[in-house]
């Protein structure tokens, strides 16, 4: 049969973020694909080598658009370790309740972009509803609605305004309540599971081939991988989640694992309120001058547990004012290369936004 | 549970009892990093590999141009036992022939990795079948962009035309640019800080 050359994205319903995917298609089924990334290149880590470390924090948020805040805390975390810096015990609960409400809503906004490809829009618009409240209560706390700056070297800008732990419990009280209507109109909802289940499979060796982390590989593996219980970083040491698991990885049951950790969030963010200590947010970096601050010569990873997976910052300093080399690694990477080009192949053309969607790519953090 | 001192001790035997390691650092309990000669970094890794690390979690290269070297990054991941390695190694920088044998065989994820850090930095890797292929950069016409002598500055002034503000949009007025302004005031507080002093 006749092979025939389509583009999706960068401009298309189906596409999540500016890159391309080229597919040769004969008549629906894939035959050949890979991602045309680079639309999204805007030079980071050649910019970050040329600002201060304090500069940076600035730019970071912007390496992955939709969950800036994993980016924040990376950096932070690596900056911490080569400086030896010790964080107050309150600027960890507050740095992890911004984290998990970030979790939320990329989870919202991804289980919401399955409405995309599946065409149905009404779950597109109650998680977009939904995701649009978190960003409210971002901007009471920290300035800003999508990129926060809020986690710093030392600790947290500032402390929570007074008040603002009714605002999340009415959150999540509302989204507890709302969410087996998420379920009902999502993956129990027979039209969308016809597509998803037993659909885009991704086998245990898949995931050890390409490094597939994170959602994907939780659902594969049957073991509870996951950054946050497998090496804790604040204080994920402190509070009791689950990591839910799957042994069968087709994207109903990954769309099923971050149902169901969106409602450990809801936990976790709900222990982190109880359990916050009251005392200073931020330690002192530099002698108070943190834009002449120097960073002890050294080089660290530091590493998060994302929506998609393991998100890394690569950190050399060489005991000057600027980092030496900042290099990231993106989550989606693996996946989002690799996997479009080796796996991709042999699903058919209307499935291909769904292989995006439930795999986790995001280009911005491959581009950077 | 495995106590996870004990994994960056027995990582630490593993390895040095087998490879001539030129440095060990021991970052934290659950980071450590082995600089090693080049030629030991394929049988390291085939080591790690089958020892549990089974994740390539980052691959990259540093440009250390004082020293005229290239270091290549290896992190190295194992979920049963939480210890990130970093791998590390220095190259001759030789800006047109600095390459490096590729860890496909070993690590197939790294083919993406490899033609990002050749596109960067202009190491080749001889294995990787499209390791010279342009993956970010489109139509890159100047020099390895993340290598330490690149300007970026200079290539944007080069290649992109100058725009030319009008006179009012620069000096309002004739009042002072917000930049003279800070610059004032930074000398006077430095003045103050230094008790009058230059």
């Amino acid at each position: 049969m006749r092979q025939m050359k389509l583009f999706l994205g960068p401009q298309h319903p189906g596409m999540h973020g500016n890159a391309s995917v080229h597919i040769y298609a004969e008549g629906d089924i894939i035959k050949r694909s890979y991602l045309l990334p680079g639309m999204l290149h805007r030079g980071f880590e050649k910019g970050m080598e040329r600002h201060t470390w304090m500069n940076n924090i600035g730019l970071i948020p912007r390496v992955c658009v939709v969950e800036p805040d994993i980016n924040e805390m990376a950096f932070a975390m690596g900056v911490e370790m080569l400086a030896n810096i010790e964080v107050p015990e309150r600027a960890h609960y507050l740095r992890m309740v911004i984290l998990e409400l970030a979790r939320i809503s990329i989870h919202l906004m991804s289980y919401g972009g399955l409405g995309g490809p599946t065409g149905l829009y009404t779950l597109m618009y109650h998680a977009h509803a939904d995701r649009n409240r978190i960003l409210n209560i971002f901007e009471k706390i920290t300035g800003h609605r999508v990129y926060h700056m809020y986690i710093v070297p030392g600790g947290v800008r500032k402390d929570f305004p007074v008040g603002i732990e009714n605002d999340i419990h009415e959150f999540l009280n509302d989204l507890e309540s709302r969410y087996t209507e998420y379920r009902d109109l999502g993956i129990e909802n027979p039209t969308v599971l016809a597509r998803i289940k037993d659909n885009i499979m991704l086998p245990e060796s898949v995931v050890w081939e390409l490094g597939v982390t994170g959602v994907g590989m939780r659902s594969a593996v049957n073991k509870p991988y996951d950054l946050r219980k497998v090496k804790p970083y604040a204080r994920y040491s402190e509070v009791e989640f689950d990591v839910p698991v799957y042994d069968y990885s087709d994207a109903r049951n990954r769309v099923d694992i971050k149902l169901n950790e969106l409602v450990q969030s809801i936990g976790i963010i709900r222990q982190c309120l109880e359990k916050m200590p009251t005392g200073p947010v931020r330690a002192k970096v530099g002698n108070g001058q943190s834009m002449r601050w120097t960073v002890p010569k050294g080089q660290v990873y530091s590493c998060v547990e994302s929506s998609r997976g393991e998100f890394g910052y690569y950190i050399v300093s060489d005991g000057g004012t600027h980092p030496y080399r900042v290099g990231v690694r993106g989550a989606s990477y693996p996946q989002g290369l690799l996997g479009i080009e080796k796996y991709m192949p042999g699903t058919r053309i209307d499935d291909a936004p769904l292989w995006i969607d439930t795999m986790g790519v995001c280009s911005p953090e491959i581009d950077r | 549970m495995m106590n996870s001192m004990n994994n960056v001790e027995f990582l630490n035997e593993l390895v040095n009892s087998k490879f001539n390691v030129v440095k060990t650092e021991i970052i934290n309990a659950e980071q450590m990093s082995f600089i090693v000669d080049s030629r030991d970094v394929h049988t390291l890794l085939t080591l790690l590999k089958t020892s549990g690390w089974k994740q390539l979690s980052y691959l990259s290269a540093i440009d250390w141009i004082k020293e005229d070297e290239f270091e290549l990054v290896y992190i190295v991941f194992n979920w049963d036992r939480p210890v990130h390695i970093q791998v590390r190694t220095r190259i001759k920088r030789d800006r047109e022939n600095a390459s490096f044998e590729t860890i496909i065989p070993i690590y197939p994820g790294a083919k993406y990795y490899e033609r990002e850090v050749h596109e960067f930095f202009g190491i080749k890797f001889p294995g990787n079948p499209d390791f010279h292929k342009q993956l970010i950069l489109e139509n890159w016409d100047d020099m390895p962009p993340l290598l330490k002598d690149f300007d970026p500055r200079a290539y944007s002034d080069s290649h992109f035309e100058k725009r030319d503000y009008p006179e009012k949009h620069i000096n309002l007025n004739n009042q002072e640019s917000k930049q003279e302004k800070r610059q004032k005031r930074n000398l006077k507080s430095l003045l103050l800080r230094n008790g009058g002093k230059k």
